[in-house]
């Protein structure tokens, strides 16, 4: 809200810079976000602007005598009200829901919706422009001014916080004023021309014609004062701050009374306001009051009694207030405080709704006290240390791996569109499209949230090969969300996800040295580079169970891609992306994607691994290679396992250590494929003949089983 | 006689010293020490000298012929010195060419920075709770005491699902996820990706990170909060960073406070870090409403607690000097190596 400076100073009685009053407010919980500098459009009048940033909870804020109340609070000095003309109204009764002097007849049919309505009805009036003062005034305050009767309104609601609203009087039928709400199918024009469709939930001021303004949010069309208007009926009311919320969201229709209404305005103020601003439009406009301010009022607004326990009051918190100290503050906010034998009886005038309770009051005190002269203490009881769990430690674990294997860390968003997953490949049927919607989105491309991590994976390399970076080695550790049926919230599972695209040196340059050697030269990823970073993975959680199975997947090259198996389940897929997905995201070079499903793997994660004895005898070593065809039945593991099989109990280890495949000198779809065989016994040391005959038997299997042939070096 | 030797050895010694090479010395030797050498010549001679002459001739002559022998097995090892010299000196490469290694992944800033949060957190007792992001409306409003029809949701911003399915606005969700599966004492953590509509520029962003505290015990007080942060603020920026509360409102806590850090880049002078207030704001915090408690079957008499909630962008903007929070979602390789 904009607080002029000097129009505020009206109220305040301090000696006070604009620029301290705005420390002071900002300390005290109003916060001043800024101090400007006003001058008038027509360049006789300036001031300094307070901009003020009320919260949600102080609607008693919203008006120049609101701040001036609190920052007397804060300053412990007095504030006061302007001149209020009380002999325009009368000695408020309440339970009365209809009141009539002839003229004028008010009638609260939902007494829930509109507890207080109070009118007054002037004659005689000439539409004039507003003084000079009043408008400078609205315009420091950001209003601009229109005529003397409507800106008088807005002045008095800005003055006093209370929404006001000019009636027509002779546009009016019968002058009598029904609050009441609408009914199904009922439709009203407002101010601003727009007919609007009401429902059973809106409240209505209304005369026996029909509605003449939505409560508390715009008046409407038909009974509007104009130029030539000598009649107003001045409506000075209390609403339901739920009411006109529904009504003003529901609408998408927000003005100043209803910004008002809904913080809570207070409901004693109808009067005090109706006798304002009456006396500065007859000031202006001439004319006189007819009779006096009618006052219909259901409900009983006297203050709420509410008990302050001072030990409770220190104990929240933290300090050593005496009962006396409290009092002190909470006089300050006005309101009454008597001592009584279980503490401090409060009554708290109704303009602070949001004081209910004795912790509200524990607040107010200290506010007024200063949070600066809090106390810092720590809280006393210990009774547990602050360790991560085991599940926590873990998935740390998981990303040092994935950085010690030169993984760079990234974060993306958890939306993501459908449009991704056309990117990647996925067709209509794919789970991946079983996806959680947003009903409100921000921007078109994000409208879900996401399944997989990875487009995002691929969006990254997209990225840097944009700002022509091509070397790319990103993961993440993220959520995917995954719908549940009859569940109304998704699975949550942690998944991580990987990719790697170009060199992954940190320089790549290569070094012919002495005798011909050659160094350096790019560290290009390929199939076995990501799927060796799965298997540390796996190996740094101490994952055992786990093997790799040819797959198919949609983004995914058909013969190089893998999932990984626990226990013979796919948790995860990797591999390297398809030329289209290449393409689609416009990258350079071939990208090598991996996504595992973390959640099982951290199930089947072991804590401490269990220490395996070292040997201490020496191992011999032989080097084995067999051409064979380049097919299934010839695949790494195949032989692998015959060899196992066949190399006995001294057989240790079993490490394929080159793959070679040469049409001309092997012969087309042949392979070369070499292991390292390393021979252990526990209790001895091996010898070499022992040695030769395991070779020989292991020869032996794999060529009679298989069409590989033994390849003598 | 003598002074022959003497003249001999002067004019040896400057020879052997002279000699830059393996062969050059091998002449010498032969010239002066071989088996017809200058050397040898002259104890030849040593008979015709008066017999009272010979002991100190003799003495002289050996003195001669081992100090040459030192000289040339000295000499012989300074060239051999000089040439492995050589030899490593031609080996020599550019050491001012770039270093070849494998590359080592970074940690991504934010999280890091959040890592460090959680870590002064953990020294003072807390533990790490994570909770769903994709909520429900009771866990994020009802009871976190909003009530219906607030005006305090509109600065929620909050993307819905569905009218009761909506993604977390704040962290301060989980404190009853938490609280409806614990006793207190309650002292936790909550690290965790946030969403709100907010248009994305340099300085907002729909998701963030937060971090949340909830500690429910026996005499919690404001005071505690207050001194607990103020640690957090120390631990974090330095001895001279302190905690300033402010009045502020959330419905879930009473009191409520923002939190706010004094600056330490201009120490409360004013700079454009802080907008000239000497102080940044850091987030949210008061003593656990008990409304809140209730909800959660807690006895409100004997049990008090406080929440706080703060950003973590700002913290690592801050302390990196990183000026475009779009950053931390780019996947930009040049960005992420950085850290």
């Amino acid at each position: 809200m904009r607080v002029p400076y000097g129009w505020l100073m009206d109220y305040l009685e301090a000696e006070i810079t604009a620029t301290e009053l705005a420390h002071a407010l900002t300390m005290g919980g109003l916060e001043v976000e800024e101090v400007q500098q006003w001058t008038s459009e027509d360049g006789t009048a300036s001031d300094q602007v307070l901009l003020t940033k009320v919260t949600a909870n102080r609607g008693d804020l919203l008006s120049m005598i609101g701040v001036a109340r609190h920052a007397a609070a804060v300053l412990g000095t007095s504030w006061k009200l302007p001149d209020i003309p009380w002999n325009l109204v009368a000695e408020p009764v309440s339970g009365q829901t209809l009141v009539s002097d002839g003229r004028v007849t008010i009638e609260l049919a939902d007494p829930a919706g509109c507890p207080r309505y109070s009118g007054l009805l002037m004659q005689g009036l000439t539409m004039r422009p507003s003084p000079q003062w009043l408008a400078h005034r609205l315009e420091a305050a950001g209003m601009r001014p229109l005529s003397h009767v409507i800106d008088c309104t807005n002045y008095v609601m800005l003055e006093l916080g209370q929404p006001l609203h000019a009636f027509d009087y002779d546009r009016l039928r019968d002058g009598h004023i029904i609050v009441r709400r609408a009914m199904a199918g009922e439709r009203m024009e407002t101010l601003d021309r727009q007919e609007r469709n009401l429902t059973a939930e809106d409240l209505l001021i209304t005369d026996p014609a029909g509605p003449i303004a939505l409560a508390g949010v715009m008046g409407g069309s038909s009974t509007e004062v104009g130029p030539h208007t000598t009649r107003v009926l001045m409506e000075s009311a209390h609403f339901d701050p739920t009411s006109i919320r529904k009504t003003s969201l529901r609408l998408g229709l927000t003005s100043e009374a209803s910004y008002r209404f809904e913080r809570h305005v207070d409901p004693n103020g109808t009067l005090r306001a109706i006798a304002r601003v009456t006396d500065l439009i007859l000031a202006t406009c001439g004319g006189e009051v007819v009779g006096k301010a009618l006052d219909a009022c259901a409900e009983d607004f006297s203050p709420r009694r509410i008990l302050l326990r001072p030990r409770r009051c220190n104990a929240v918190l933290g300090t050593d207030l005496s009962a006396d100290e409290m009092a002190r503050c909470l006089r300050a906010i006005d309101c009454q405080v008597t001592p009584c034998p279980e503490g401090l009886q409060v009554e708290v005038p109704r303009l602070r709704w949001d004081i209910e309770r004795e912790v509200d009051l524990i607040e107010e005190i200290i506010i007024v006290h200063g949070y600066d002269k809090l106390p810092l203490t720590v809280p006393g009881r210990l009774a547990q240390s602050g360790v991560l769990t085991r599940r926590q430690k873990q998935v740390r674990l998981v990303g040092e791996v994935l950085r010690q294997c030169g993984l760079n860390e990234t974060l993306s968003f958890s939306v993501f569109g459908p449009g991704d997953l056309d990117r990647l490949g996925l067709p209509q049927e794919a789970p991946e499209r079983n996806m959680l919607a947003l009903g409100n989105p921000m921007i078109e491309t994000q409208t879900h949230m996401r399944t997989t991590l990875l487009p995002a994976m691929l969006e990254a390399c997209e990225t840097n090969v944009r700002q022509r970076v091509t070397d790319v080695a990103l993961y993440e550790i993220n959520k995917v969300f995954l719908p549940r049926p009859a569940e109304p919230l998704p699975d949550e599972p942690l998944r991580v996800a990987g990719v790697l695209m170009g060199s992954m040196a940190t320089s790549d340059w290569k070094s012919t040295l002495d005798r011909g050697q050659v160094a350096g030269g790019p560290q290009v990823p390929d199939f076995y580079t990501v799927k060796g970073i799965v298997q540390q993975v796996c190996d740094a959680l101490g994952v055992t169970g786990t093997s790799f199975g040819r797959a198919h997947h949609p983004a995914f090259h058909p013969g190089r891609c893998a999932n990984l198996l626990l226990a013979g389940q796919p948790i995860g897929v990797l591999g390297e992306a398809t030329a289209e997905v290449q393409q689609r995201y416009d990258l350079p070079a071939r990208v090598y994607l991996f996504e595992l499903e973390l959640e099982p793997l951290l199930a089947a994660a072991c804590e401490y691994k269990p220490y395996r004895q070292l040997p201490r005898f020496p191992a011999l070593l032989r080097d084995l290679a067999f051409v064979c065809p380049d097919d299934a039945a010839h695949d790494a593991a195949a032989l692998e396992t015959l060899i196992l099989q066949s190399g006995g109990e001294y057989l240790r280890d079993v490490a394929v250590f080159d793959l070679f495949v040469n049409a001309e000198r092997l012969g087309a779809g042949m392979k070369n494929l070499a292991y390292r065989l390393t021979f252990r016994a526990d209790d001895r040391t091996l010898t070499d003949d022992e040695v030769d005959a395991l070779i020989e038997r292991i020869k032996d299997t794999v060529t009679s089983k298989t069409q590989a042939r033994f390849r003598d070096y | 006689m003598l002074d022959e030797i003497a003249l001999m050895q002067t004019e040896a010694e400057a020879a052997i010293a002279a000699a830059d090479s393996e062969a050059a010395l091998e002449e010498l030797r032969v010239k002066y020490l071989g088996r017809n050498g200058l050397v040898r010549g002259q104890f030849q001679k040593l008979g015709s000298l008066p017999k009272e002459d010979r002991p100190a001739v003799g003495a002289a002559l050996n003195q001669l012929a081992k100090g040459l022998e030192e000289r040339l097995e000295a000499r012989r090892a300074e060239l051999a010195a000089a040439d492995a010299d050589r030899a490593l000196l031609a080996d020599a490469i550019d050491i001012t060419l770039p270093g070849r290694s494998h590359r080592v992944g970074k940690r991504h800033p934010l999280l890091a920075t959040l890592d460090e949060m959680v870590a002064i957190f953990l020294g003072l007792g807390f533990r790490v709770v994570e909770g769903p992001e994709v909520e429900d409306y009771y866990h994020s409003f009802t009871a976190l005491n909003y009530p219906e029809y607030h005006p305090a949701m509109d600065e929620q911003m909050t993307f819905y699902c569905g009218p009761d399915v909506l993604l977390r606005s704040q962290t301060s969700t989980v404190q009853i996820r938490a609280m409806e599966h614990m006793e207190p004492p309650v002292r936790i953590v909550v690290p965790g990706r946030c969403y709100r509509r907010d248009t994305v520029d340099a300085t907002h962003c729909h998701t963030f990170y937060q971090l949340e505290g909830l500690l429910v015990d026996e005499g919690v007080t404001f005071a505690d909060l207050k001194g607990t942060l103020e640690i957090f603020a120390r631990e974090m920026f330095g001895e001279r960073c302190h905690v300033r509360f402010r009045p502020d409102f959330f419905p879930f806590t009473e009191p409520s406070a923002e939190v706010a850090l004094s600056c330490t880049l201009c120490e409360g002078g004013g700079c454009r870090v802080c907008s000239n207030t000497g102080y940044l704001e850091v987030g949210g915090a008061g003593e656990v409403d008990p409304n809140v408690l209730a909800g959660v079957g807690y006895d409100t008499d004997k049990y008090t607690g406080f929440a706080f909630g703060v950003g973590v962008e700002r913290f690592t903007m801050l302390r990196h000097g990183i000026d475009d929070i779009r950053l931390f979602y780019s996947g930009d390789m040049r960005f992420l190596g950085q850290f």
